[in-house]
């Protein structure tokens, strides 16, 4: 039974994670190579806190607020740049973040922050409230998407230009697509440290940004629905099937190459278009 | 006539090349103005600089009395310019219509709150509708851009600025690629949206339809300003004549 | 003398970024794609000429054989990779790229083993007496004259043999190239076979100068190349050069001056970041 909650509670914070990445990525078009960076902030703000006694649930306010303030300022220099150049440079934001905190020994340097406190909420307790912070982001999104601001947010997503010539202020929208995007990142980066009860700056480093990717677009960018089943598929595939383990990485990297290759919308496209045949 | 925009000694340079020098410009309200010019003669620059896609290196653009030369596209867009583009752009993952009711819910999408918590699209839907049957492609509402040919894009894209419900519609070029009788009811449209006091900036080659329905025309050659005022003064004026008219009597 | 040492160490280390980020900025003006996985190519290049010159002791045929079978694996990787999907939004081809990438470095270490392999007798060991105390290892020698004559002489061929000219028009304007009568595939072709060449030499380069190759090798160099042809401005090649060299001695002083604070990594995204946001388009793109 243990197994099968931590398992649950992998699976809620990776949908929470992956559903932030594709607030930014999906509804608002701006691919971002460095989102593990504002999982990492979360994580290591909510870790620290709670080192220093604050209570699990007060530390992760200020984990989505810290990710959130990076988020915004990647954000504003997002603006400065566009397409192959944006994700470069979010793709440097995740070397910078990991590079500036190995190099910190008030953030544990190289080894990171180990024996985080538990969190007071039981093991189900905590997947419970990890599943219905997953549950209820997953909502705002379904709320989002079928708001005027969804509808914004595919028309930036197609055309940046053409958007701001029909009168759409893009850069506030694309401003706070990062702002909560990376907010939520955060959060989940809470979660995940007081999951792990140990974190390192390579648990969020250039692979986790590209895992993370990886579930959005195998889900099907800006799919909610898609984006959510293949987050949780993947996040526990690993551990499922332990032998595969060894070949996690090779899968990944096949998936997502195969995917681009033959189906670019991803498993929700894949669904669509499976339904226009029939 | 009181002044509805006011281009002041605008002059833009790409690199060496000066595409507009030192053009001043009047378009007073109600007014329709044919903007015509040789290709290259820097028409589409100057419309650019209007909606704050093109930074002039001088010169100012004062849009209802206000200076709004270091505005961005989108804050000129809501203080009432509209422009359709000679190029087509259209949003492709949307309908026509969705093209349209986007443009259309302007009251909306200008503050991201409003549009969070904005959900309904009844009124923008009915109102796009309509613009789409007076430019004739009401038919096609539902249907994808990407399956139409270049005549309803062209008519998309001066549906899609009619829906802002502009004080200054700028058009570039929106006849080209229609047949005669579609660019004919195009300029009809036109003519008949100035009769009921749009004002309208109207670049156009097709000199038949210009001549037609614009009381007033602007000529630019190389840049520079080469004649304005009443239509028929100015086709008649040599200079215009030998730089425009003479190259392309075939217009 | 540390400053010359370090601006040496960081002309090395810039020369071998050249070599990788070249075949990458080639790809990227003419495809815009960017291809990552360009660094499989550097690594499998590292291991064939640690391969064959073990069996056979010639470190020049390793280098001959490591750049033809390189550049031939890069071709197959357009031609089944990425041909299919150029008409794809940027995205597309960028992650199946990094899919590519992932997928490789784990086939290396299943094939080849995950400590690396080194030369049985290390070539080029020795050192370079320069002019006083100051010296460099053969090796490092090597590193600077082979790259520098590489790229010299691929720039003399481009403009001045047909093929080079052929190049430079489709990089320059593809539609008007090919109603010129170019054929734009063989173009393709030829860029990726260059392209990949140059990687594998880094990667025979970079092997004998750690007496070292590993699955993970082409990591760094990868991001990093991104880095460096963003920063010299997507496609331009001059732009690509001197970013490769600038950053590559960035580096060098940057370890020494700003270690305690950010690691190699950061030290270069953080730079690619400040040029960026003061010039968006690069060092030295086109606004």
């Amino acid at each position: 039974m243990a197994y099968e909650i931590t398992l649950l509670t992998t699976m809620a914070i990776s949908v929470l994670f992956a559903l932030s990445l594709n607030f930014i990525s999906g509804f608002c078009g701006q691919i971002s190579l460095g989102h593990a960076a504002f999982y990492g902030a979360g994580a290591y703000t909510s870790a620290m806190l709670a080192k220093a006694g604050a209570p699990f649930l007060l530390t992760l306010l200020p984990a989505g607020l810290v990710a959130g303030a990076i988020g915004l300022i990647v954000g504003f220099a997002s603006l400065r740049v566009r397409h192959d150049f944006l994700a470069i440079t979010t793709m440097g934001v995740g070397f910078l973040f990991i590079g500036l905190v190995r190099q910190q020994d008030v953030l544990g340097g190289e080894l990171g922050i180990s024996a985080i406190p538990s969190t007071g909420l039981g093991k189900i307790g905590f997947m419970a409230f990890a599943m219905g912070l997953a549950a209820l982001f997953a909502g705002f999104c379904v709320y989002v998407k079928r708001s005027w601001m969804g509808f914004v947010y595919d028309s930036i997503a197609d055309n940046e230009d053409v958007s701001e010539i029909i009168g759409i202020p893009v850069s506030r929208y694309k401003l706070i697509a990062f702002a909560i995007g990376t907010a939520v990142a955060g959060v989940a980066g809470g979660l995940y440290a007081h999951h792990v009860r140990f974190i390192a700056p390579d648990s969020f480093g250039f692979v986790e940004s590209v895992t993370v990717l990886a579930m959005v677009i195998v889900g099907g960018i800006g799919s909610i629905w898609g984006v959510a089943f293949a987050a949780a598929f993947l996040s526990v595939l690993p551990l499922w099937f332990q032998p595969i383990d060894d070949f996690k990485i090779l899968l990944y990297g096949a998936l997502l190459f195969a995917m681009m290759r033959f189906s670019p919308g991803g498993l929700a496209g894949l669904v669509a278009r499976l339904r226009g045949v029939s | 006539m009181s002044t509805l925009l006011d281009i002041q000694n605008v002059t833009v340079r790409f690199g060496g090349v000066t595409a507009v020098e030192d053009v001043s410009l009047r378009i007073g309200e109600r007014e329709l103005l044919g903007f015509i010019g040789p290709n290259g003669a820097g028409k589409t620059t100057l419309m650019r600089v209007i909606t704050g896609m093109v930074r002039p290196q001088a010169g100012a653009v004062v849009f209802k009395g206000t200076d709004i030369s270091t505005w961005p596209i989108h804050k000129r867009i809501r203080g009432g310019l509209a422009l359709a583009q000679q190029i087509v752009q259209p949003l492709h993952a949307f309908t026509l219509l969705e093209n349209v009711v986007l443009s259309a819910g302007g009251a909306k999408t200008g503050n991201p709150i409003t549009a969070l918590l904005s959900n309904a699209r009844d009124d923008e839907r009915a109102v796009a509708l309509e613009l789409l049957e007076r430019t004739g492609i009401g038919a096609a509402a539902d249907r994808y851009p990407g399956e139409l040919p270049l005549g309803f894009l062209k008519r998309l894209e001066v549906s899609r600025a009619l829906a802002l419900k502009p004080d200054l519609l700028l058009l570039d070029e929106p006849l080209a690629g229609l047949n005669q009788a579609e660019a004919e009811s195009l300029a009809d449209l036109i003519a008949k949206l100035a009769a009921g006091g749009q004002a309208i900036m109207l670049i156009e080659h097709n000199i038949r339809e210009v001549t037609r329905i614009c009381p007033t025309l602007y000529v630019q050659d190389n840049g520079r300003a080469l004649a304005h005022g009443p239509a028929d003064e100015v086709m008649a004026d040599p200079a215009v004549r030998r730089a425009y008219l003479g190259l392309e009597e075939a217009c | 003398m540390l400053y010359l040492e370090l601006f040496i160490q960081g002309i090395i280390q810039g020369s071998i970024y050249a070599l990788i980020a070249l075949g990458l900025t080639l790809v990227y003006g003419l495809l815009r794609i960017l291809h990552v996985a360009h660094a499989a190519l550097f690594t499998l290049g590292g291991y064939l000429g640690v391969l064959v010159t073990n069996a056979t002791g010639s470190l020049a045929l390793a280098m001959l054989v490591a750049m033809v079978v390189c550049g031939v694996v890069g071709m197959g990787l357009y031609k089944f990779a990425y041909e299919p999907i150029l008409g794809s939004p940027p995205f597309v081809p960028l992650i199946a790229s990094i899919g590519l990438f992932i997928a490789s470095e784990e086939l290396f270490r299943m094939i080849f083993g995950p400590y690396g392999l080194s030369y049985a007798v290390p070539p080029l060991s020795g050192q370079v007496a320069l002019f006083g105390t100051f010296s460099l290892r053969q090796a490092e020698v090597l590193v600077i004259v082979l790259s520098f004559a590489m790229i010299a002489i691929l720039g003399w061929l481009s403009l001045k043999t047909r093929t080079g000219i052929a190049w430079r028009a489709t990089v320059a304007d593809p539609e008007i190239a090919s109603s010129f009568g170019i054929d734009i595939q063989k173009v393709r072709y030829l860029n990726f076979f260059i392209g990949s060449a140059l990687a594998a030499s880094a990667g025979v380069l970079v092997a004998v100068l750690n007496n070292l190759v590993e699955p993970t090798m082409g990591s760094v160099p990868s991001y990093k190349a991104l880095a460096i042809i963003v920063l010299g401005g997507l496609g331009s090649v001059p732009g690509t050069l001197a970013a490769s060299v600038a950053l590559g001695v960035i580096e060098s002083f940057g370890t020494i001056y700003a270690g305690n604070f950010m690691d190699r990594d950061a030290i270069a995204f953080a730079f690619l970041i400040l040029v960026l946001m003061a010039r968006p388009q690069g060092l030295l793109g086109k606004a």
